[in-house]
This record gives structure tokens, sequence and C-alpha cells, in this order.
């Protein structure tokens, strides 16, 4: 026997003792490693989510941002609208107005009457045609029926031609016109309207502007109003 | 020999501590790995957390500026019907006046350029 029972046992407790020792070695690294890959992978993940949790939030809380914006612009055009739409009543209720003064002004014979003569030859001199027909209100005919009498030669004389003036015994305006005629050539093609409801008309529609500016004062927005 | 069996046993053993030793202290490290994932999932869920809470009152503090903003903007506006309807009072007379005015102000002419044949 080359060893004796002592000597294997004191290599064999060595090598007890080195398999041992081997075996901690490995754990502690492994120990090692793995609390260091902890580390990294815990903050990796973090990093990643928080990223896209920052990025979520910053994009929703600029929404915020732009609906505010929105709704601010929006109201502000609503209330825009509504001083507009205010604007437009009133002036509306103005008209009305005049329309219901005009009335009562034309009950009186002989302010009408000085009016409704203007009126024709005013409508005549515009359409300057040979035969010209006129159409009233029939409580009008027999007034125009005289004024027409009246107003021919006057017309003759100021355009210095020949005329034929008729009054419409068909048809007629309507019997709520407020006043006024309307005058025609001889085929009925062209029409002049002088009618007190669009003179009327005519008027608020050219003046607009200037009632505007004298019922509300001349308004600051506008950069190049005279 | 009886002697040396044993110290093979004794060895053998020894591996096989070790070798569970090495095993176990694998398992952790793939227990560690994944309370990595839990943790950082927990804490992520609280950062959202707090992250919602921040912008629900940003929320909530625009909703409300915005109520006071149509507050004023209404209050602005009744304001400003208010002073047309009393400048319109005012004025309205004179504007009348001036249309009627114009109404009967009937001027019979012939056009500027009307030329009357020879």
């Amino acid at each position: 026997m080359a060893l004796n029972d002592i000597e294997v046992q004191k290599r064999i407790k060595h090598m007890l003792a080195f398999i041992e020792q081997e075996a901690n070695e490995k754990v502690e690294e492994i120990d090692a490693k793995s609390e260091e890959e902890f580390n990294i992978e815990k903050v990796r993940l973090m990093q990643t989510q928080r990223m896209k949790i920052i990025e979520y939030y910053e994009k929703k809380e600029k929404q915020i941002e732009q609906q505010k914006k929105i709704y601010i612009s929006s109201i502000r055009n609503q209330a825009r609208l509504k001083v507009l739409a205010a604007q437009h009543d009133l002036v509306s209720e103005l008209m009305n107005d005049m329309k219901v003064k005009l009335i009562r002004l034309v009950e009186n014979p002989e302010v009408y009457q000085g009016l409704l003569y203007k009126l024709m030859l005013q409508s005549l001199l515009r359409l300057l045609e040979p035969v010209m027909i006129v159409r009233c209100r029939p409580q009008d005919h027999l007034l125009v029926e005289a004024i027409v009498q009246k107003v021919t030669p006057e017309y003759m004389k100021v355009s210095q031609k020949q005329v034929k003036i008729q009054v419409d015994r068909e048809v007629h305006l309507p019997m709520n016109t407020v006043g006024g005629v309307e005058v025609y050539s001889g085929n009925y093609r062209i029409m002049i309207s002088n009618t007190l409801e669009s003179r009327m008309d005519l008027i608020a529609e050219q003046k607009m502007p200037e009632i505007r500016k004298a019922l509300f004062g001349i308004n600051p927005n506008r950069k190049f109003f005279l | 020999m009886a002697s040396q069996s044993q110290g093979i046993q004794q060895l053998l053993q020894a591996e096989k501590r070790a070798a569970e030793k090495v095993a176990d202290a694998r398992k952790r490290k793939a227990r560690r790995l994944k309370q990595a994932k839990e943790e950082a999932q927990m804490e992520v869920e609280q950062y959202r957390r707090e992250r919602e809470q921040e912008f629900q009152s940003k929320q909530q503090a625009a909703m409300g500026s915005q109520g006071n903003l149509s507050a004023e903007v209404e209050q602005a506006t009744r304001r400003q019907v208010q002073v047309m309807q009393s400048s319109q009072q005012k004025n309205r007379e004179r504007v009348l006046a001036q249309l009627l005015g114009m109404v009967f102000d009937v001027r019979p002419q012939v056009h500027p350029n009307y030329r009357i044949a020879a």
C-alpha cells in the first residue's frame, strides 16, 4: 500500500474542503451577478415605461390647452354673432317703425296726391317708352287716371317725346301696398317699381351703413369706412 | 477497502451538495430577476397614478376657468347689447325723420346722358 488510511483521510478531507470552497465561490459569484442584473433590469424597465407615461401625459395635457383655445374662440365667436343679431333686430325694428309712419303720412290725401304725381313722373322719365302702362292700387285707380291727364303734357315737355300713357285696368297692385305705382313698357317687358315699399327697400339697402352709424355710432373695427 | 469506498461516498456526497448549492443560487437568481420586473412594474404604476392625478387636476382647473370665461363673455355681450339698445333709442327719431324725408324726396328727371332726338 502506497498510502495508509490516515493519509487517505487527510487527502479526502482536503478534497471535501476544496469542493465546498469551489461551490461557495460559485454561489457568491452567482449571487453577485444576480444583484447586478436585478438592478440593471429594474432600472431599464422603469426608464422605458416612464418614458411612455411621460409622453402620453404630455400629449394629453397639450390637448387640454388646445381644447381650451378652441372653446375660447368658439364662445367669442358666438358672442360676436349674438351682438350682430341684436343689431340686426334693432335695425329691423326701426324699419318697421318707418313703414308704420309712412302709412300714416300717406293717409293725408293732399300729401299723397302730390307724391303720386311726382312718383309717376319720375317713373315715366326713367322708362322713356312710347307706350307706358301705370299700375296702381285699386283704391288709387280714379286718382291715378286723373293724374295721368296732368302728367302726360309735363312728361312730353321734359322729354320732348310723344307718349301714350294708360292705366292698367286688369291688374292692380295689392290692396295692402302702402302706396305708389309701377310703370311698365307697352309689352310689359320692362318694369319700373316706384311703390313706397320699393323706395323704402332701396333706401334701406343703400343707406344701411349710414343708418348703422347714426344708430350705433362709428364702428371702431372698420378701418376704411369713410 | 472499506475506507476507500467510504471516502468515495463522502466525495460524492460533497459534490452532490455543491451542485445543489449552485442550483439553489441559480434559482435565486431567476427569482431575483422576476422580482426586478415586479418591482419595476409597481413603481411605474405608482408614477402613472401620480401623473394621472396631476392630469385630472389640470383638467378640472381648465374646466373651471372655461366656466368663468364664458360667464365673463356673457356679461360683456349683454352690456354691449344694452349700449346698442340705448343708442338706438336715442337716435331713432332723427334717423326715421331723415329716411322718411328721403322717401318723399322724389326728383323726377331724365338721365344726364339723355339726348333729345332731333
